[in-house]
């Protein structure tokens, strides 16, 4: 029988001990000292109530998932009252006030202490962790998966597999994708986003002039050729990708006592060469001296919070890096954000450990080690007794085994939002999140493994396909809670591309390479040259700073996609770009007296096109006659900063 | 001078129309989302600008606002004996003494709080730059994530008080002096984004150059060359296909970059349009020039200026020898520019709503590297009897101990907190003061609280470390 009378009243009996000998004892007295949600509660609520109104179950209609659903409390009403703790429902059920609903209901009793400071917590306001929830989150399956790509509709001429699938995607979804872009647009985006420069002006022309009607596949092909200059353009491109998320920087902290290595020769000759990608992972965590770099970290002299030490560092960049899994939280404490406990960290962390890796909980020693496990046992057992170097070559293996499909989701989900401008899994560090569309995903990721992990395959795959050809949308559409894709994202040029393409259109090297990989060495040849220093292969600077070149200190798998006015301000008055126009529009000013062809010629290499009259006017305004160098740096300005240019659409 | 007169200085027009610009752009940039925790008291603000004055490199306590028993250089002194090389001087406020040198700040002492009990981050070895980087973000680096200067947090949560003005503005580093990229870790924004990072300034006497049209460009075509660049824009054939939120971002941006160079706000960069006698008062080098741009930018609105004394290894304050000596240069150095700040900011009516904090990472000390009970490998080496001027000063790293000065925004005229022991080691015995307690201070000031977090991965990440600061009531008028 439930109680009906109400909770004030039983409290105020229950205090009077007015009830006969078989009544509930007064409520214990409320700790009287601030109580701490993760150090006094959560062990109370885990253990207690958790496991029948937690993690999505809900006895009563009672869950304890969120604060707020706590408050709420399940059919028989709120379970607290913030502030009041002898007037809420859920002390009197914990404290034995109703004899017939005793909390919890199964295991032991909460003591007096336990129900004291639950009521000090209540009397305190109730406070949580702040993004706290004990709610499942979701796992993404791990296996790999096989799609049966669907056959081509009558009537339709598309091949790809990409669009096959997506061709069912469009039409289960009532959405009608944008149109395939023209040639122009198609061979500027595809030239940034394989080889990072623009096509030059005769490179455009043939392209146009060409009827090959399957001259759009041929161009990818040529680009991501491993002839030359392609080939070392393509290098020097996804070598920028690669130091983002490998933190690689040619200075910055802890290179000033030998506290972290460069990988940049490394990296540079795997991209070259197209190492397979199994191998690159593969030398990364089991390396040579050329790319130990990566899971060494960056040493600060001093102690560091234990969460930060370089075995963790290395547990958590591996996780981020090849499978997106934030490892960050559970470096720490048992994550709140998913079910990465502290001990999967620092099972992880000790394989990279020279000696027994003491687990620290929020930076405290708790005298207790971890089994040096994976994060996915299933794929493979390491050795504890193994010295180290073994146990990172089984590391290795394990991380690239057969059965680790989301080693292959991660990267192919990195490339398609690269190409793309959103993954088909976001954020891109988050592969637990549902992709918008499973079968592409998986598709894509089997076709990387079955094609030897070949990462230009997979780039050639998608920028072939249809989808990619298709218009480019605004980037607005994404933030809908619902994404539908019906087309590539508009992107914005990175610093590097856009350093190189105002380089390239002043024909004026930017700053001297501070990096020269031997597998990078400067071919002679015409086409080449005008890839020679490239901001892939120079320091940060204020310039590619404000531009969104991060500084490496962490891992960076997306950079800023919006301007900022700290930008603008570098783009306006900054010294780097002034005295590079100023230097390029001499150049350019020398080389014809005549507005008009200067006009043509500079608008063709900036836009890829030609002015129409209405621009041809403006231009010429800008210009003055005859030619003035101060003219030609403002055309060139304006120009650069054109939507039209930054922007790949 | 009240706030309504400072806001009519500005450009009533200018900041309406940036005002909307920038928080148009602030809502597209898609910002770190903002928790508040649950029961939040609305804080009143007794601030609206903080200027952080940066003792960069390590100044000794008991060498200016915390003055011990004097010992007069003589050769053969026992070092163990000397806490202070420079006699104590009265300041405005009997109960305040302070170190030969600063005669002009002691002379304000009654505008201002003193804090003798900052204790610096226990980091286990000394670098400055590591410690810098603590102070100036709250967190011991490395960091998952990349952590935010107090001025980048301050940029994102209050967002500019003139819009014409940059949020938050850096004076006097320069990052190719040494341990640069140490420093350029925490002098950034981190995951708050770019747009709330230091507007740099690494020469206070350059500055006008900053907010002006690029070298040598006339500003009539600067101007034409903007209204062109429209032109162009609107031709351009993408321009007519409508919009997308990566072309309006872009736009925006510039548009936002020509307001700022072309606001009246502008002008407060130009040191040289200061009366010449005003600009000598506070001319003792670059600190001093940046402390009379800091009161330059506090007139037009700006909201989170530091200005360094610069931090360059083995130099300023960082002083492994000869401290005595050179301690005389930096005070001579501060001293002017520092009361002239607080003098000026007062006849002006801003003080009363302007925090100045001086701070610097740790303190200095003889004989103990570190902290008494937790001494660290030593990095100056002390004679065991000093022979020659350049052993007589305080040389090793001290962190157990340092002095904070404020003034202005709401702390209590003439209030001194906190306690060091008056025979060595000079350490903290009252009122201990953290980093996180420090941001609290300086947080509760502006009115936000210490527990607000900012989203970052999913998991909050707090303005002081853990939501745990608590400001100093104490120090509050």
């Amino acid at each position: 029988m439930i109680i009906k009378a109400s909770l004030a009243t039983l409290a105020i009996l229950a205090f009077t001990g007015s009830l006969g000998a078989d009544q509930p004892a007064r409520l214990p007295e409320p700790a009287a000292r601030a109580v701490d949600f993760h150090k006094d509660i959560l062990a109370i609520l885990s253990n207690s109530c958790a496991k029948c109104h937690a993690g999505g179950k809900q006895k009563g209609g009672f869950s304890i998932d969120t604060r707020e659903s706590l408050i709420k409390g399940g059919e028989s009403g709120a379970a607290v009252v913030p502030g009041k703790s002898a007037e809420s429902r859920l002390i009197a059920l914990v404290g034995g006030l109703e004899p017939d609903a005793i909390m919890p209901a199964q295991g032991p009793r909460l003591s007096a202490e336990q129900v004291g400071l639950l009521r000090a917590w209540i009397d305190q306001g109730l406070p949580w962790e702040v993004g706290f929830t004990f709610k499942k989150t979701r796992s993404a399956p791990l296996e790999p998966r096989q799609v049966a790509v669907p056959a081509a509709g009558p009537g339709s001429n598309l091949s790809n597999p990409i669009d096959l699938i997506l061709e069912l995607y469009f039409v289960s979804a009532g959405v009608t994708p944008t149109d395939v872009v023209d040639d122009r647009t198609f061979l500027r985006r595809v030239y940034l986003d394989l080889i990072g420069i623009l096509p030059a002006p005769d490179e455009v022309d043939t392209f146009l002039d060409d009827r090959d009607p399957a001259k759009r596949a041929l161009v990818v092909g040529k680009l991501l050729s491993n002839s030359q200059p392609f080939n070392q353009q393509y290098a020097i491109h996804w070598l920028t990708f690669w130091n983002d998320a490998l933190r690689n920087d040619y200075r910055g902290t802890g290179y000033i006592d030998g506290g972290r290595l460069q990988i940049t020769d490394w990296l540079a000759k795997s991209l070259v060469e197209n190492l397979p990608y199994d191998q690159f992972v593969r030398q990364l965590i089991a390396p040579t001296p050329e790319s130990a770099g990566f899971v060494k970290g960056i040493v600060w002299r001093g102690v560091v919070n234990a969460s930060q030490v370089p075995p963790v560092q290395a547990a958590q960049n591996i996780s981020q890096v090849f499978l997106g899994i934030n490892l960050k939280c559970a470096s720490c404490h048992d994550s709140f954000i998913n079910d990465w406990k502290l001990t999967d960290a620092y099972g992880l962390a000790s394989i990279f450990s020279d000696g027994p890796l003491e687990i620290h909980r929020c930076d405290q020693p708790t005298g207790k080690f971890a089994p040096m496990q994976f994060l996915y046992p299933q794929l493979g057992s390491i050795d504890d007794n193994a010295p180290q170097a073994d146990r990172l070559n089984q590391l290795a293996a394990v991380m690239t085994a057969p059965g680790n499909g989301r080693l292959a989701r991660t990267i192919v989900n990195r490339l398609w939002a690269r190409l793309l401008g959103r993954g088909l899994v976001e954020p891109v560090d988050e592969m637990d999140n549902p992709a918008w569309n499973q079968d592409l995903l998986d598709f894509l990721a089997n076709d990387l493994v079955e094609h030897g992990y070949d990462l230009k395959h997979t780039i050639q795959r998608i920028a072939t396909s249809r989808a990619y050809q298709l218009a480019a949308t605004s980037a607005a559409q994404s933030e809908r809670e619902e994404f539908v894709f019906r087309g590539p994202e508009v992107k914005r040029m990175s610093a590097e591309q856009f350093v190189d393409a105002v380089s390239g259109l002043l024909d004026i090297e930017y700053e001297k390479a501070v990096v020269k990989p031997a597998a990078l060495a400067v071919p002679t040849d015409a086409v080449a040259k005008r890839a020679g220093a490239r901001a892939a292969l120079v320091h940060a600077d204020p310039l590619l700073g404000a531009l969104g070149r991060s500084n490496r200190e962490q891992v960076v798998t997306d950079r800023p996609k919006l301007a900022t006015t700290l930008q603008a301000l570098e783009l306006t008055n900054g010294t780097p770009l002034s005295t590079l126009l100023e230097k390029g529009a001499k150049k350019w000013s020398e080389s014809a007296a005549e507005p008009a062809p200067l006009i043509e010629q500079i608008y063709r290499r900036a836009l890829l096109r030609s002015p129409t009259a209405a621009e041809s006017e403006v231009a010429r305004e800008i210009l003055g006659a005859p030619v003035a160098p101060d003219g030609a740096e403002d055309l060139l300005w304006a120009l650069i900063m054109l939507p039209e240019f930054q922007l790949i659409y | 001078m009240n706030m309504n007169q400072r806001a009519s200085n500005w450009n009533r027009r200018d900041f309406l129309r940036t005002a909307s610009a920038a928080t148009l752009s602030a809502l597209a940039a898609g910002d770190a989302r903002q928790i508040l925790a649950a029961e939040e008291e609305k804080l009143r603000a007794t601030a609206d600008t903080v200027i952080v004055l940066w003792m960069g490199g390590g100044m000794a306590a008991t060498e200016t606002f915390d003055p011990k028993r004097h010992t007069p250089y003589e050769k053969g002194l026992d070092p163990d004996r000397v806490l202070s090389t420079f006699p104590a001087i009265d300041t405005a406020v009997d109960t305040i003494k302070f170190s030969e040198g600063l005669e002009r700040t002691a002379a304000v002492m009654n505008r201002g709080t003193l804090i003798r009990s900052y204790t610096a981050g226990d980091l286990g070895f000394i670098l400055h730059s590591r410690h810098q980087y603590h102070w100036h973000t709250g967190y011991a680096p490395p960091q998952t994530v990349a952590a935010p200067h107090i001025g980048s947090v301050v940029a994102r949560t209050l967002g500019p008080l003139n819009p014409a003005v940059p949020a938050f503005i850096d004076i006097g580093q320069r990052f190719d002096v040494g341990e640069g990229e140490e420093l350029k870790a925490f002098h950034q924004a981190g995951f708050l984004g770019s747009e709330y990072g230091p507007f740099l300034i690494p020469q206070a006497d350059q500055a006008a150059a900053s907010v002006r049209p690029p070298h040598g460009m006339p500003p009539g075509r600067f101007e034409n060359r903007y209204q062109n660049y429209k032109k162009l824009v609107a031709q351009s054939p993408i321009g007519q296909h409508g919009s997308d939120h990566q072309k309006e971002s872009l736009l925006r941006s510039l548009d936002n970059a020509h307001r700022l160079l072309s606001s009246p706000a502008a002008k407060a960069f130009d040191l040289s349009l200061e009366p010449k006698e005003i600009y000598d008062r506070y001319n003792t080098g670059q600190f001093g020039l940046g402390c009379l741009l800091a009161r330059r930018l506090t007139e037009v609105g700006a909201r989170f200026i530091e200005v360094t004394t610069e931090y360059i290894p083995f130099k300023n304050w960082d002083t492994h020898d000869n401290g005595h000596t050179r301690l005389v240069d930096m005070k001579a150095m501060m001293d002017p520019p520092i009361s002239q700040l607080v003098l000026d900011l007062e006849a002006r009516g801003l003080l009363n709503r302007t925090l100045i904090v001086l701070a610097s990472e740790f303190s200095r000390d003889m004989m103990t590297e570190g902290r008494p009970d937790q001494q660290v490998k030593n990095q100056v080496e002390v004679p065991k009897v000093i022979e020659e001027l350049k052993y007589y000063g305080m040389h090793r790293h001290f962190t157990a101990a340092g002095c904070v000065l404020m003034f202005g925004g709401g702390v209590k005229p003439g209030f001194l907190y906190g306690k060091t022991a008056d025979e060595r080691p000079c350490k903290t015995i009252e009122n201990r003061v953290v980093i996180e307690d420090l941001h609290a201070t300086i947080y509760r000031a502006l009115g936000i609280s210490p527990k607000l977090a900012y989203e970052v991965e999913r998991r909050p990440f707090y303005v002081t470390r853990d939501g745990l600061g608590k400001p100093i009531v104490d120090v509050f008028a």
